[in-house]
């Protein structure tokens, strides 16, 4: 649990610059990606550096909702949210596909900023998966035997090497698994790092540019068309991509697609900074908590507890509730943060697929329409963002899975107008 | 650990002029009132009463502020006010507050208490503090506010330093020295970025002076006694920089033009060992921000601004504001404030008929119209002036917290003109003070890319958005909690974790 070199560190902020997000909307171009999240953007920058023509309309600011309100922790062990409170067993299909795509994307983090030849913050520095109860320690147990058949490498701790390997937790935890891929990024600085790199390879990415309504269009040969029509102007595209994370399925019904998505507010508790004393990232298998010291020194207590809905643009508010019962959670495994102030809360948002799996393909009943959307997209994101964009570029060295179809299941698709 | 909730009528949050008495005026009409303050003292920066620990042996000798704020917590009390210190408000949602008490100094340690206070009206009276202004050199040990100085010397009776500059503007900047000298400090150079009184100035002050003679009687107070005390004091000049190795070490000052801009070639340095700044005060207004109060900008009462009406009700229902915190006016404003908002509050829940609210009412309204004829008179003079958020150099730190200079927040503004975005791109604002001491700062920062020099309104007449386009920057996002308060005070094991994300 020692921390490795962080080689991004030291390098300038990479943003783009305020004339190229204002920069004009083109009239066409072959992909039109709504959304300047994570996945927005890193489609972007994935279809623009092979030399794919890609615009990127985003209504606000970039990277402004759950992209850049999430704590910033990689999920790649099987975790709570990814639970469906029935046994591992019956939901062992899923979590084995999950557990393959995350320990994919715990490579790709790896690379990131190479990559992107900026600072993200990344941090593979270990992660603790705790559990309380002997219960628990059993779904720890359960869950490492699905992550080890899908080569995602996960130690188990029992409760007594617990306590030796890490001494600053209570110390009746009941054990652990360990993954030492997992850790942090900085959720501030990935999606305006793709977006300054895509912008780069070609791309336009225009924030302030909401969409009003997609019309639908057939060009001479018979081909989709899309007419996307923004409040900075209309553009018309070959395909469209919808990256808009929490307001995707709000985007899909302009086009008479129906998708399970749903976003709940999310909480935050940040902390002043203490001596470095946490390592790894800790998350709890039976309660909402993620736990981590950044390299500035702060506690960041996150886990998914809810923020109250409110109307644009404060969007949500917080719920005392919620710190509350985040800190009572952080507290219980870790109580010497008794006296540490929390000096800041954030909320932001988190999106839900029904089926807790992701949104990642081209619709069959609407072709040239395709969906990017991840739950815990800011671990999956830039992957899975890579992973379409070679799908959309026949470059992909393997096929999506089909599990993520957009029409994976009938229910997941609504009645296209035609 | 579990939280507690009490209610009451009137919640007052702010122990200085204004909250204490609204507090009286809510209490003397029957209704159940509490105020609650952050500090171990009340009476507020002004009239702020000695520490703990400390007993005043001859009231006489602390002088008229110090007799004047006992006045003001002796006559709450006596209403029947619950006055609780070192309690502050870290959230509110229209009028349900949560309260944090910190834990007693000295005592057992302890993380403190968390209780809920749900009141039928909120008073809030959060006051202001120093005007965040960023020059090189603001950082080093031995550069301090005016309201820090002060809180030292009132609270602590501690003296900042053998060899004070002090730097500034403002009706209440000629007082800072004087207190400085009355405390015994060696004040050996007072700076004032407004002009000297020149007979237009103190004309209209004269015309505007009826009802107001005290403070004209204050203003010359002053400056007699900086003259008697042969402090040296020299208009349309300010601090440009600070120098020193590991501490303030010399102050290097300049003339000024009419909008406080440097003039080239006018430097001067001195060696002094403490540096006071004092340009004005700003609401603190988190507590507004949260609540949803609508604001408006004016750079001379502070910049944001609450917006009151005639009995002090901001625009959400059940809440009310006075003193400082709706716009920096002085203590003697924030006590008639303060007994608007008691009586509208004590109106509001029946305690006082409407007609005889208005009677109770006329007095303060009558000094308020008078001061407020005054102020205006006194803008002429001591209006801010946009050079003043211009000192900064590349490598100066802006947001002290978290360390973060203005070459890092020019990449940043390069990218984006949202202060939320600054903020998340940079990390300015993020830290202890919550960004108290560098918003303003990169609002203006903000402003003069989105309209440079006009924005700032250099030309014209001087006196509309004078500090500029910053008016047209959105803060960013309020959040509690209003102060940092530890993990071991929030936490509440009674609260039900929600457990899996799959939906029932």
């Amino acid at each position: 649990m020692t921390e490795p070199a962080r080689h991004g560190v030291g390098r300038p902020l990479l943003l783009p610059s305020a004339a190229d997000l204002a920069a004009p909307l083109p009239s066409e171009s072959d992909v039109v990606i709504v959304g300047g999240g994570l996945a927005g953007c890193a489609v972007a920058y994935y279809l623009a550096k092979s030399g794919v023509e890609v615009a990127v309309v985003e209504r606000g600011e970039l990277n402004r909702e759950a992209s850049g309100t999430n704590a910033g922790s990689f999920h790649f062990q099987i975790a709570i949210h990814q639970l469906s409170g029935a046994s591992t067993s019956e939901d062992r299909a899923r979590l084995l596909l999950d557990a393959r795509l995350h320990a994919a994307a715990a490579e790709h983090w790896y690379e990131l900023e190479d990559e992107l030849g900026c600072d993200l913050g990344v941090h593979q520095t270990g992660g603790l998966m705790l559990a309380e109860t002997p219960e628990q320690a059993q779904v720890l147990r359960d869950k490492q035997v699905i992550e080890h058949e899908a080569g995602l490498e996960t130690e188990l701790l029992s409760a007594a090497e617990l306590r030796a390997g890490a001494p600053y937790l209570a110390e009746d935890l009941a054990g652990a698994t360990y993954c030492d891929r997992e850790g942090h990024a900085n959720p501030l600085l990935a999606a305006p790092a793709f977006a300054a790199r895509a912008i780069e390879a070609g791309a336009v990415v225009r924030t302030h540019a909401g969409v009003e309504s997609v019309h639908h269009l057939k060009d001479a040969g018979g081909a989709a068309r899309f007419a996307v029509r923004t409040s900075a102007g209309t553009i018309r595209a070959a395909r469209l991509v919808n990256a808009a994370g929490a307001w995707a399925a709000e985007l899909a019904a302009m086009s008479g697609l129906a998708l399970p998505v749903r976003s709940e507010g999310l909480h935050v508790n940040v902390t002043e900074p203490r001596e470095h004393v946490l390592t790894p990232m800790l998350q709890h298998i039976g309660r909402r908590l993620t736990l981590k010291q950044a390299a500035n020194g702060t506690f960041i207590i996150g886990g998914g507890w809810p923020a109250r809905p409110e109307a644009p643009p404060a969007r949500y508010s917080v719920r005392w509730d919620s710190a509350a019962g985040n800190a009572a959670v952080a507290l219980r495994v870790m109580p010497m943060l008794a006296d540490v102030r929390v000096t800041h809360m954030w909320t932001g948002v988190m999106t839900f697929v029904d089926d807790l799996t992701p949104i990642i393909g081209e619709f069959e009943r609407l072709p040239g329409y395709f969906m990017c959307l991840a739950t815990t997209g800011f671990t999956l994101g830039p992957l899975v963002a890579r992973s379409l964009a070679e799908a959309m570029t026949g470059k992909g060295p393997v096929a999506l899975p089909a599990a993520y179809a957009p029409e994976r299941v009938p229910s997941l698709s609504g009645s296209h107008p035609g | 650990m579990s939280s507690r909730t009490q209610s009451c009528a009137v919640l007052v949050v702010g122990g200085g002029p204004a909250g204490l008495s609204a507090a009286a005026t809510a209490a003397a009409h029957g209704l159940s009132t509490l105020l609650v303050d952050e500090r171990p003292s009340l009476g507020g920066q002004i009239h702020r009463q000695p520490g703990p620990g400390f007993r005043v042996t001859d009231a006489r000798r602390l002088g008229r502020d110090y007799r004047r704020g006992l006045e003001l917590v002796e006559e709450a009390a006596r209403a029947g006010a619950g006055l609780r210190t070192q309690t502050g408000v870290v959230a509110l949602r229209s009028s349900h507050a949560v309260c944090f008490e910190e834990p007693a100094a000295g005592g057992g340690g302890g993380s403190g208490e968390i209780f809920e206070v749900k009141a039928e009206q909120v008073v809030l009276a959060p006051g202001a503090h120093d005007r965040p202004v960023a020059f090189p050199g603001w950082t080093l040990p031995g550069v301090l506010t005016a309201g820090g100085a002060q809180a030292l010397l009132k609270a602590s009776r501690v003296v900042p330093g053998n060899r004070v500059a002090f730097a500034g503007s403002g009706p209440l900047a000629l007082a800072f020295p004087a207190q400085l000298r009355h405390y015994g400090v060696n004040v050996v150079l007072a700076l004032e970025a407004g002009p000297g009184p020149g007979l237009r100035q103190v004309a209209s002050l004269v015309a505007a002076g009826h009802g107001n003679e005290s403070l004209l009687a204050d203003g010359l107070r002053y400056r007699v006694q900086l003259a008697r005390w042969h402090v040296p004091l020299r208009y349309r000049r300010i601090v440009v920089r600070a120098e020193g190795d590991g501490r303030v070490e010399a102050v290097v000052h300049a003339a000024v033009d009419s909008s406080w801009n440097p003039v080239p070639g006018s430097e001067e340095t001195l060696a002094v060992d403490t540096l006071c700044v004092g340009y004005g005060f700003v609401p603190s207004n988190e507590l507004f921000r949260l609540a949803g109060c609508a604001q408006r900008y004016d750079e001379d009462l502070g910049g944001p601004i609450v917006e009151v009406d005639e009995w002090q009700r901001t625009s959400v229902p059940g809440v009310l504001a006075a003193g400082d915190g709706t716009g920096v006016r002085g203590a003697p404003v924030a006590v008639d404030q303060g007994v608007l908002a008691g009586l509208g509050a004590a109106a509001a829940l029946g305690a006082v008929s409407p007609s005889t609210a208005e009677g109770l009412a006329a007095p303060a309204r009558r000094r308020l119209a008078a001061k407020e004829r005054f102020r205006k008179a006194l803008l002429s003079m001591y209006a801010v002036g946009p050079g003043v958020y211009r000192l900064t150099t590349p490598g100066t730190v802006i947001c002290r917290c978290e360390e973060v200079t203005r070459r890092h927040l020019d990449e940043a503004l390069a990218s984006t003109a949202d202060l939320n975005v600054v903020k998340s791109y940079t990390r300015a604002g993020m830290g202890l003070c919550q960004g108290r001491n560098c918003q303003r700062q990169i609002a203006a920062l903000v402003a003069e890319r989105a309209g440079g020099a006009g924005a700032g309104g250099d030309g014209g007449d001087g006196r509309t958005g004078r500090a500029g386009g910053i008016a047209a920057v959105e803060p960013t996002t309020a959040r509690p909690p209003v102060r940092p308060v530890p993990l071991g005070a929030i936490a509440d094991d009674s609260i039900r974790d929600e457990g899996l994300f799959v939906r029932d």
